[in-house]
């Protein structure tokens, strides 16, 4: 017994309005219960006749013609004609189909061997574009490499470079003794313009008393009085020192260095005897 | 035997006749296919027509339907629907399909007055049904259909013909949705009751 409501899906259906998943749930009911699917049947057929209720309409006159025509340009081998040949041929025709079959699996056997000589080919294609590849990233590797070392190099040489251009600026003076006890001594001083900063080294100077120091100068044009390049003591023994130094003004150019001997700690302005010098 | 007895046992012996013209046509017996041309085509360009209100298109369709049964006579099996079944079927699905494609469905509906469906001749009695000039399974079909109510007749109207879904019949015809599937149904099941060769 068909309820109401599968009828009702049983005519939307036969007018194809059923969709989505109340289509695919009648579908189902449809394949399970027969009844369901004699009344479908029936529906469907009922719903072909209201073809007989459109407008009636002639079809034009030239349309059997072609059609005629189209069907006899079609082989007549394309229909399917019942067999209904006599026992020999049955007996070629299966013949015939063994022959077919046999040189079918021969093309098959070939298409196969084909078909793996033509994988062997494409896996060594793509060995040979792996192994290319490698090759191709190994290079890179390389290049980079070499060229993180001709930077490496370039820097270098820069730095160099720079070192000789500001070697060449360095004012590079030896001091001379100006004492008569201690003619031996002498100094050598270096300023570097562009740091504004100075070494100087000495050596045979005369071991100082506990409240003295020696007092470096640098003679500048610009200024009237030598700029003060700061203190420093020599070994009591050697007379030997070396130390680094800054001045208390900028220095635009060295005319020369001196060495004062002064009080301990130093002052402003020379006031104790000249021990070095050098232009 | 009644009107409707009548009506059933012409209708069985036309399906007959189909189905023979069918098998002949598995023969490839091409005078068969000229002769289910000249017992369907008028009812199937009529119904391809109707979908598509364009008569070049609808020959093109029904071409291609009657190359398709050529083609394909030897799978036909009566106990599974009748040729005329089949052919509609196949005829009014491509015209759908072509309307579809062209997305001229709010034209067509635009166009689809009551006074197209061919009912209200057929509700005149005989001197309609004279006018007709159809076969006699065609007037059985259209007596049956002008016997349903109105509104029914509508319903299977745009069901068939206007390649619409259940909602856009509703729209169409300003109803709940529930109450057009229920006119379907009546409807149909009636049709089937009265004209519908039992398969």
């Amino acid at each position: 017994m068909i309820d109401d409501h599968h009828e009702e899906l049983a005519a939307l259906y036969a007018f194809d309005l059923l969709e989505g998943v109340e289509l695919t749930a009648f579908e189902a009911s449809r394949r399970a219960d027969p009844a369901l699917r004699r009344l479908v049947d029936e529906l469907r057929a009922a719903s072909t006749t209201l073809a007989h209720t459109a407008p009636e309409q002639t079809p034009p006159p030239a349309l059997k013609a072609r059609l005629m025509a189209h069907i006899g340009q079609s082989s007549t081998s394309d229909k399917v004609i019942p067999f209904r040949g006599a026992p020999l041929l049955a007996w070629s025709a299966a013949a015939s189909f063994a022959i077919s079959a046999l040189w079918l699996g021969q093309l098959y056997t070939t298409a196969r061997t084909e078909n793996s000589l033509l994988i062997q080919q494409q896996a060594l294609a793509e060995v040979s574009v792996q192994s290319a590849k490698n090759q191709l990233e190994a290079d890179r590797i390389l290049l980079e490499h070499q060229l993180q070392d001709a930077e490496v190099r370039l820097a270098n040489l820069n730095q160099e470079l720079k070192e000789q251009n500001d070697l060449a600026r360095f004012k590079i003076t030896t001091l001379s003794s100006m004492l008569g006890n201690s003619p031996e001594a002498t100094a050598v001083a270096i300023w570097n313009p562009q740091k504004q900063e100075g070494v100087i080294s000495v050596a045979k100077l005369p071991a100082l008393a506990a409240n003295e120091d020696y007092q470096l100068w640098v003679v500048d044009p610009q200024y009237s009085v030598p700029v003060d390049g700061g203190v420093f003591r020599v070994d009591p023994d050697s007379g030997e020192a070396k130390f680094k130094f800054k001045t208390a003004k900028p220095i635009d150019q060295v005319a020369a260095f001196a060495v004062s001997l002064e009080r301990k700690g130093g002052v402003p302005q020379a006031e104790g005897p000249m021990v070095l010098l050098g232009k | 035997m009644n009107q409707v007895g009548e009506d059933v046992s012409a209708q069985s012996e036309q399906n007959a006749q189909d189905a023979r013209l069918m098998a002949d046509m598995a023969r490839g017996d091409r005078q068969a296919l000229a002769d289910l041309y000249d017992r369907f085509s008028k009812p199937l360009f009529a119904t391809s027509v109707r979908i598509l209100n364009d008569a070049n298109e609808a020959a093109d369709i029904v071409q291609d339907v009657f190359i398709a049964l050529w083609e394909k006579s030897a799978r036909f099996d009566l106990s599974r629907g009748t040729a005329f079944s089949w052919a509609v079927t196949l005829t009014r699905n491509r015209s759908i399909d072509r309307i579809r494609m062209r997305r001229r469905r709010r034209e067509l509906l635009d166009q689809a007055v009551p006074e197209d469906l061919g009912y209200a001749r057929a509700e005149n009695g005989a001197e309609s049904a004279d006018r007709m000039e159809a076969s006699e399974s065609a007037t059985a079909v259209r007596r049956a259909v002008a016997g349903l109510p109105k509104e029914q007749q509508k319903a299977l109207e745009l069901a068939f013909f206007g390649g619409l879904t259940q909602q856009e019949i509703a729209t169409q015809l300003s109803q709940p949705l529930g109450t057009i599937k229920a006119r379907i149904r009546r409807g149909l099941l009636k049709l089937r009751d009265t004209v519908a060769p039992r398969v």
